[in-house]
């Protein structure tokens, strides 16, 4: 599987920041996940690249929240464009969501993680995650509308 | 989705610039093999007597087919399956030899490797044949088109049965088993034109078209199977 390197990169530190909401260790974890990549060769050219990365960077940035030493989102979070009321309601809304169920909206719509990878990630069938996503949206959708 | 919550989640999830991205890429990018790349590093292990012999076989049906006043065609169309019997012989060389577990354990996943040598020798044969048919149409008189279809059928038919042969026997056998498939296509091939069923008559098109259709499907079912087998196994 040819794999879009810098894209990746990007993905992972996104999801990577998500999770610790720190960017420096953020990112000290991003490059763990590729250097254990590009040191593993068995993973190479499987058609498992991605599943292999987000379970590494899951895993690292599970062990990283256990240190004490998180830090609150920082307030200077780039705009990205889009009506800035908008922003704030999808945020409060996103804010409410579990913390799992954000993690599936950042991996799924965010950084396009195919459903057959997220699947095998959490380890469910194809029926319950669109299910479970299908839901999320639903809320999230109502609330930018309403 | 609607491309508004996608662009809003977007933007809800924006994170700031990584700062050492640049820096890190360029030490630890490694070069990924391009399929050209992975199709001509491949090419390479095959075995020269299976281009060898690939070239050889082809001379043949054109030295045949060039010898004779009538049937250039259905000479050429029976041999056929002996350049496919050569290309079974390739693809299923790691099986035959129990080399699939070593081959496994290799930089190169062998379902990559088997992938590309399949594709290398594949793509040979069908240029041979593809050269053959306008030559063959010459010499014969037929239609480009119609010879192909002779060319490619008992081809694509001798493959499937071979790989499925090849998967099903495993060692030496298995390689004797493919010879055998190869010789009754090219019996039946020789039959069909010695008894009153020919094939090679305008009015049988239909039915050539619907063998060919067949062929393919066959082909590229236990193609699919061989690569999918392959695959499986690297987890064992």
């Amino acid at each position: 599987m040819a794999l879009d390197i810098e894209e990746q990169y990007d993905k992972i530190y996104r999801y990577c920041f998500f999770r610790l909401r720190d960017r420096h260790r953020a990112e000290d974890v991003t490059q763990e996940t590729f250097l254990r990549w590009l040191a593993s060769d068995t993973y190479r050219d499987t058609g498992q690249t991605l599943q292999y990365l987000y379970t590494v960077a899951r895993n690292l940035c599970a062990d990283e929240g256990r240190r004490p030493t998180a830090e609150p989102l920082p307030e200077d979070l780039p705009a990205e464009g889009g009506d800035p009321l908008v922003s704030i309601a999808l945020r409060s809304e996103l804010d409410r969501l579990s913390p799992e169920d954000r993690e599936l909206v950042l991996l799924r719509v965010v950084n396009e993680v195919p459903v057959g990878v997220l699947c095998r990630l959490y380890g469910v069938s194809r029926f319950a995650l669109y299910r479970r996503l299908r839901g999320i949206l639903k809320r999230l959708r109502e609330r930018l509308e309403g | 989705m609607e491309k508004k919550l996608k662009t809003a989640l977007d933007a809800a999830f924006a994170a700031p610039p990584p700062e050492r991205k640049a820096a890190f890429l360029r030490v630890h990018r490694r070069r990924e093999l391009d399929p050209a790349e992975l199709l001509l590093t491949q090419a390479g292990y095959v075995r020269w007597w299976t281009w060898a012999g690939s070239a050889a076989l082809f001379a043949v049906i054109l030295l045949l087919a060039a010898g004779q006043e009538s049937g250039t065609v259905w000479t050429a169309s029976a041999l056929t399956p002996l350049l496919a019997l050569i290309a079974v012989a390739e693809w299923g060389r790691s099986r035959r030899y129990g080399m699939e577990e070593l081959e496994l354990a290799c930089r190169m996943p062998l379902r990559s490797a088997l992938l590309a040598r399949m594709a290398a020798v594949g793509l040979l044969h069908f240029a041979l044949l593809g050269l053959a048919a306008p030559i063959l149409s010459l010499w014969g008189g037929g239609e480009m088109l119609q010879v192909g279809i002779y060319l490619l059928t008992p081809y694509l038919l001798t493959a499937a049965v071979g790989m499925e042969l090849s998967r099903r026997v495993r060692g030496q056998e298995g390689l004797l088993a493919c010879a055998a498939a190869a010789a009754l296509v090219c019996a039946v091939g020789i039959w069909t034109r010695e008894t009153a069923f020919d094939l090679y008559r305008t009015e049988s098109a239909s039915f050539r078209w619907a063998a060919l259709a067949l062929a393919l499907a066959a082909s590229a079912f236990e193609f699919v199977k061989t690569i999918k087998e392959t695959e499986e196994l690297r987890w064992n």
